[in-house]
This record gives structure tokens, sequence and C-alpha cells, in this order.
């Protein structure tokens, strides 16, 4: 449960997982809805939701988990179509494709990034202050779905 | 026993004349994620043609496309999924599947696991199981991708269900079977009768495991894109006459099946099943089947 809500924490946000619904099996971790809390048995290759991996220390969220997080995260950016484009091909971010920005808005912060429609793409770091930067990238890209693609490639 | 010739003269003491098919590219919306979000109008924004496919609630064809259709944000964001068309009929059969425990017991790369979880509501589970471990990496990424809760995976042949001790009120076989060749331009080349016999065996294993894991008034859609009866008729007689299974009557696109095959007379109840000749889909073969009522 800890690298979960370590992880919301970064975007400003406390994610309420119930941790009898969590279950962490070869340190990934999954969110069990009721139903199959009664039927899973440990040797599963993926159970409910995936919510995320530990791999050297580190923690990798799923998309679910993102997914979760933007109702509750303070820190989102909301970018125009052409960078939201850019953005799930693994591209970095300008100021200019930023169309709205809440939360922190401060160098070496964590930020969901969202498309027009509201709809979480990943996220990424901010490489320097919104309010500085013009023409420079502000953005880093860390994770977004175009990782589906890249996955099987 | 191989080669064009030899299956096209099958295919033609089946009924069917042999004729090239070009596959045509598939989608479906995947209801719950996409609900309020007009996708068929956001993709024609992006410039993609799409024509509603008449048997199917949420399928359409794909047209011309200025983008790939596999690599659209709204792809990626589980809004929809590539599926051929017939393939979409399989877990479309099922008299209500919410609230149900359902067995997806051949379930990689996993189109029809997302698809039934689409279908299904609160309270019900999937469990789907798969051998191949790169297969079973896809299916990940697939229920991922479509933000699936209710499915649990399990690394384990369909012919072993039964070990995991659960009765299903649901169960889709979606086997492993020999293709055709509208989705394998070589098909006629790697195929042989012996690999259809092969598959046959195999398919049949799995219909016995099926059987001993439904539960009572439970239901088993059985589907293949073998064109080959082996696969397909000849396995629903042989499960009518061995398993205690009848045969359901069932509302999609389709002949009916074959009930005399190479001289052979089937059941009159395999006439149930549907038989899609390749034409507006690639071939395909569908079924659903019910304990019947004196059946342990």
């Amino acid at each position: 449960m800890k690298p979960l809500t370590v992880f919301a924490s970064k975007f400003g946000g406390k994610v309420a997982l119930n941790p009898e619904f969590v279950v962490e099996h070869a340190q990934r971790y999954y969110l069990l809805n009721p139903a199959l809390r009664k039927i899973v048995k440990r040797n599963f290759y993926c159970a409910g939701m995936y919510l995320g991996k530990v791999k050297g220390g580190v923690f990798f969220p799923s998309f679910n988990l993102l997914n979760m997080l933007v109702p509750i995260a303070a820190n989102k950016v909301i970018l125009d179509r052409k960078a939201a484009w850019l953005f799930i091909c693994g591209r970095d971010i300008f100021r200019k494709g930023i169309v709205q920005s809440m939360g922190s808005q401060r160098r070496g912060d964590c930020t969901l990034v969202l498309n027009e429609y509201g709809e979480c793409l990943g996220f990424g770091m901010l490489a320097a202050d919104l309010g500085d930067a013009s023409g420079r990238v502000v953005f880093r890209n860390v994770l977004d779905v175009g990782d589906f693609l890249r996955r099987e490639g | 026993m191989s080669g064009k010739e030899f299956f096209a003269n099958r295919y033609r003491q089946l009924g069917w004349s042999f004729r090239e098919v070009e596959p045509r590219q598939a989608i479906r919306i995947n209801q719950v994620n996409a609900k309020g979000k007009n996708l068929p109008e956001r993709l024609r924004s992006l410039g993609v043609e799409l024509e509603k496919i008449p048997f199917l609630k949420e399928g359409y064809w794909v047209g011309k496309s200025r983008v790939s259709a596999g690599a659209t944000a709204e792809y990626l964001l589980g809004l929809y999924s590539i599926q051929e068309a017939a393939a979409q009929i399989p877990a479309t059969l099922f008299a209500g599947v919410k609230g149900k425990t359902v067995l997806d017991a051949c379930a990689a790369p996993g189109g029809k696991t997302t698809q039934l979880a689409d279908l299904m509501g609160k309270g019900s589970v999937i469990v789907a199981l798969d051998v191949n471990k790169q297969r079973l990496a896809a299916l990940a990424n697939h229920l991922e991708r479509c933000h699936v809760r209710c499915c649990v995976v399990y690394r384990l042949d369909a012919r072993q269900a039964s070990s995991l001790d659960l009765k299903f009120d649901r169960i889709l076989l979606d086997v492993p079977c020999s293709g055709n060749f509208v989705s394998d331009p070589k098909w006629f080349s790697r195929r042989t009768l012996v690999d259809v016999q092969r598959n046959s065996k195999v398919q049949r294993e799995i219909l016995t495991e099926a059987a001993n894991c439904l539960a009572p008034n439970g239901e088993i859609v059985y589907s293949t894109c073998s064109l080959e009866p082996e696969e397909d008729e000849l396995n629903m007689d042989w499960a009518v006459k061995t398993l205690g299974l009848q045969i359901q009557v069932v509302n999609c696109l389709g002949e009916d099946g074959l009930t005399a095959v190479y001289g052979q007379k089937l059941d009159d109840s395999v006439s149930r099943c549907r038989r899609i000749w390749p034409g507006e889909t690639q071939g395909f073969f569908v079924c659903k089947l019910k304990k019947r009522l004196n059946t342990p």
C-alpha cells in the first residue's frame, strides 16, 4: 500500500484504498472488487484493477491508478490537441501546448496530463516553473498512454 | 491433404464456392468507457471513416482513415477495441452476463474478455485462462487499457479449468483452431488436415472440461474461426452425443450449421449452430450449448 499512497501524494492528492481489497503479488498491486476477493487464488497472473508495480525500488503506476487520481489530484495540466498528440508519442511539452494548469506550477513537481476532454494521458514532471518559461520545454514526459503500443512493439 | 485446391474442394462439397475475401478492419466501442463521449463523431473528426455494422450493437467497420485505428488516443484510452466483426458475436450470445461468474477459457489476447467485461455489471466476475506467457502479457495490457476491474487471469490450460474448483454460469470457449485463409494469407500453405484433426482433439478435451465446470442451467458459447467441420459441426455433434449438452437456438449472423458432412449425418440440432462463410466477415463458427436437464 505504501508505494501507492506515496505516489499519490506527489500529485497533491490522497488516494483512499481499502487495504482489504488491495493485493500485492510479484511486486505488483491490484485492487479487487468484493466478488473477486472471494474467489481469487494466490497463483493468479493478474487480477482486478492493476495499480502499479515496484521494480528496482521504484514505483511504476498503472493508467488505472492515474485515472483514479484525476478527481483527487491537485496538480494537473490540460493540453491542446497538438500537444496531447505529441505527449502520447512520448514527447516533452512546451509552455504553449498547455491550455490550463491546476495546482503546483513549481519545477520538479509531478503533474497529471489531461487532454481537452479531461481524459488522463499520463503524467510528467515540471522541468521549469510554469510562469517563467516561454518557448522552452516546461514539462518532461514520464509516462503516457502510448506506452501500450511501445510495450508490445 | 493440404493446399488451396484440396481445401477449396472440401468447401465445395459443403456447399460453398471458394473466393478470395478482403478482410475489413472493425472496431467495437467499449460502451462503459465511451459513455457520453460521442465516440463515432470524435473518430470521424480525426479522419476515420466509420460504417455501422448492421448485425452488431457496438461494431463499426473502418473505411479510409487518416490515422491508424490502433494508435489514436481514443484507442489507447480504452474507448474502443479493434476486433474483427464476426469475432464480436460470441460474447453477445449469452442470455445475460450481469452478476454472473464467467469463464473465458482461452482468453488471450483478450478482445472477447474485454467485451464480456463491458457487458457485465457490478458483482460479476470473469476468470480468464491462457497458457502462453507472451499472449498473457498482451491480455494483461488489453485489460489495463480497457480499465477492466472484474477479471482474474490465471496461466492455466483450459483443459485443467476444474482445478480452480469453481462452477461457472457462463463459459466462453473461443478455442484454439486452425483459423482460415481470410485472416492468414499463407493459410493454405501452412495448414494440413492433420493440423485440423489435432486441433479437433484438443477442442473436444476443452469442451469436456467446460462441461464439468458448468453450473446448473449454465451456458457455453463455443466458437472458432475455422471453416473445417471437424472443428465445428462434428465437434458439436460429438458434444451432444457424448457430453449431454444441448444446442440452443441463437439469433445472429450466419447460415444454419451443416447436418450432413462428407457423407456423415449429424444430429438435427446441429443446424442451430451458426456457420459464417467468408464474405462480409472472416470465416467463423459459433454455437450455444446448455446441459440437458437430466445430465448430472
